[in-house]
């Protein structure tokens, strides 16, 4: 894929979108609490830039727990934003957290807290692309941990069967909520050596969105024209704790070692060296990101709570009252 | 006797039954070096070893899976499931394969195997870490279902569940961890299978399980001072049930409140109301009270979750309406 300089500085735009966000939730968090407790992907964002840069606008997008920047490229802000505080402006009106959250709308699956189940759902809409001849491929996100589901092995092998139009990305991050990868993993170097099954597969370096774009429009590419799937896994890592309420006990230096391959500041020191951007325009662009992000956090704020009987949204084709009553 | 928290509690109880057998072993995401999510496994791994205490995979088909062939084959394992919502996950193992063994095998093997998980709403965690399911396995012989309430119980009930050679469920209340209470400095169990009155009274029977214990002892309280004399049980063990001390009880108080914290139809509450209504219909005064969840998901937000949630007022007004104010 050739970007032009314009795309240059859009994915650009999303990667600071995302980080700019997520330091917002977190100091959100930390100062008055958000409702949803934050599991934040800083440090891991260019690989969800990256991939959905590479998808086209009707590809549905089945995200992990930690996939945000999908989410904020497709979804109005404010609607994430009240998402997380559980107002009626969000997703689902507060009945559920933001990062579960599903849009037929905005082509994005929605998903379960149980790590991994999407992965086989994320193959079905695979299916109903085939059905329906609609070109439409799957692209689904999930963690290092996640690989060692059963899930992972059965949608691997059921897309690749079919030869299904699905993108598998492995976040990894190296770890899994407290406890590193390796140890529960018994693969050499690289989670793809798991796969083993007759379909193509990469380790891509998840910090470079250059690098992320080009990779999955590849596997884009091959399940639009028939391939079949493809296996890519992203090297990356959080610089929070798995979510905010929990003890940090990663290496200090692990930590800085990772943050010296920053995804944001990567992409930012090439716009620079190629002089597709200059400082000015850098500082613009913070300013107003900046600006937009505490308007949706102020917006989420004052957005009413949700009337009661927003939760009674349980079936779509029949009215069932809060005892579970048919209502005639 | 020495005041303990609920965790405490449990982490000793564990700490006690690996020290006292070593069939017994510990496992889960993240129990071992971290301690456990909920850090009720603290310390062990550093006290038992990697051996007995450690981390697995994200895999609770490993879990279940591989507690069963263990527990078929001479050890006694004890199995961490970060939250109860994760249940649906391990339910082949547990209902198809746990549940069935002694039943299936002519030599009289069971399953001495604990499964160990969280539940409960109340902290916005929403659909998928706040659920409750009792529900999903009170149809299921061959299982045990133990809902502990009290930092003594959670103690006593947790060795003995260790202890039992039937496969266990011990649901802990995520509330609940903080709790304080009395606990026994020396060695005690609690028996599996025995229901206990919290609080005698004459008025009307409540029946209570797991976190909601507190939630009606303390409606128990508030309605002592309108002059309601409220009973107390608690079946800790929920399956297979205690089913003679309710039926005495109701008896004597000819009202019936149940308190559970799952959605009320399909739930547990249902069932003590079905048994009650076969054995002691004629000692009723008035019509069977539930209180429970609506028949919704577990929802997001702060003030929907209250509204979901069963509170004391909730019992109050159950128990009122036995007595037809
Ligand atoms: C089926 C299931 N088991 C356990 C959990 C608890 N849990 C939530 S996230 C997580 C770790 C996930 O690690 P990974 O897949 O690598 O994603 P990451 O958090 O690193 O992005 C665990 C164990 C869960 N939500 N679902
Ligand atoms: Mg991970």
């Amino acid at each position: 894929m050739n970007l032009n300089d314009e795309q240059r500085r859009e994915i650009y735009e999303n990667l600071l979108f995302a980080r700019r966000f997520e330091e917002t939730v977190l100091e959100a968090y930390e100062s008055g609490g958000v409702p949803e407790l934050p599991h934040l992907s800083i440090g891991q964002e260019a690989v969800g830039v990256g991939a959905t840069y590479a998808l086209s606008e009707d590809d549905w997008i089945a995200p992990s727990l930690r996939t945000r920047a999908p989410i904020l490229m497709r979804v109005p802000l404010k609607e994430v934003t009240a998402g997380m505080y559980g107002t009626v402006s969000g997703p689902s009106e507060g009945r559920t957290t933001q990062h579960h959250m599903g849009s037929t709308e905005h082509g994005i699956l929605g998903t379960t807290g149980m790590v991994g189940s999407h992965l086989n759902a994320a193959v079905g809409a695979g299916l109903s692309s085939r059905q329906l001849g609609d070109d439409r491929v799957s692209a689904v996100f999930f963690g290092d941990g996640a690989t060692t589901r059963g899930e992972f092995h059965t949608a691997l092998n059921y897309a690749a069967v079919e030869d299904l139009p699905v993108v598998f990305i492995i976040e990894n991050n190296g770890w899994t909520e407290e406890t590193p990868i390796e140890q529960v993993t018994a693969v050499e170097e690289d989670l793809i050596e798991f796969a083993g099954h007759d379909l193509p597969s990469s380790v891509v370096d998840g910090q470079d969105a250059d690098e992320v774009l080009a990779a999955t429009s590849e596997a884009v590419d091959r399940a639009r024209e028939g391939n079949g799937p493809t296996l890519l896994e992203m090297k990356t890592y959080r610089y929070r704790p798995h979510a905010e309420v929990i003890q940090e006990r990663r290496d200090e230096a692990e930590i800085k070692r990772w943050k010296q391959r920053d995804p944001v500041k990567i992409y930012r020191d090439r716009l620079l060296d190629d002089g597709v951007v200059d400082e000015a325009w850098l500082e613009d662009l913070d300013a107003s990101l900046r600006e937009e992000i505490e308007a949706s956090f102020e917006f989420a704020q004052n957005d009413p709570a949700p009337p009661e009987e927003t939760m009674y949204h349980v079936y779509k084709d029949v009215e069932v009252d809060r005892d579970g009553g048919v209502v005639r | 006797m020495s005041e303990h928290t609920v965790r405490e509690s449990i982490n000793r109880a564990l700490a006690e039954e690996l020290e006292r057998d070593e069939r017994v072993f510990l496992y889960g995401e993240d129990v071992g070096d971290y301690g456990g999510l909920y850090q009720v496994t603290d310390g062990l791994q550093d006290r038992f070893g990697e051996e007995r205490v450690f981390d697995t995979p994200l895999s609770e088909t490993t879990l279940g899976g591989t507690a069963v062939g263990a527990a078929l084959t001479g050890t006694r394992p004890v199995v961490e499931i970060m939250f109860g919502d994760f249940m649906a996950i391990i339910a082949d193992q547990i209902t198809n394969f746990a549940a069935k063994m002694y039943f299936n095998y002519g030599d009289g093997t069971g399953v001495p195997m604990v499964v160990r998980t969280t539940y409960g709403a109340g902290d916005q965690f929403g659909l998928h870490h706040s659920q409750s399911p009792i529900g999903w396995f009170q149809n299921v012989p061959g299982i045990k279902i133990v809902a502990p309430s009290t930092p003594h119980d959670y103690k006593g009930l947790l060795k003995a569940s260790i202890r039992d050679d039937d496969p266990v469920i011990f649901l802990e209340n995520k509330l609940r961890y903080e709790d304080e209470g009395e606990v026994p400095d020396g060695e005690y169990t609690v028996p599996l299978c025995r229901s206990e009155r919290k609080r005698k009274g004459e008025d009307v029977t409540v029946v209570a399980i797991g976190g909601m214990v507190d939630v009606a002892m303390e409606a128990a309280e508030r309605l002592e001072a309108d002059g309601v004399d409220a009973e107390v049980i608690d079946p800790r063990t929920v399956v297979p049930l205690d089913k003679e001390p309710i039926f005495d009880s109701v008896r004597k108080t000819h009202r019936l409140v149940i308190v559970h914290e799952a959605a009320t139809f399909g739930g547990f509450g249902g069932e003590i109301a079905a048994e009650v209504a076969e054995e002691a219909l004629f000692y009723l005064d008035a019509p069977i009270e539930r209180v429970g969840a609506p028949f919704t998901p577990v929802p997001f937000a702060e003030n929907l979750e209250e509204a979901y949630l069963p509170d004391e007022e909730d019992v109050i007004e159950a128990v009122q309406n036995t007595l037809g104010r």
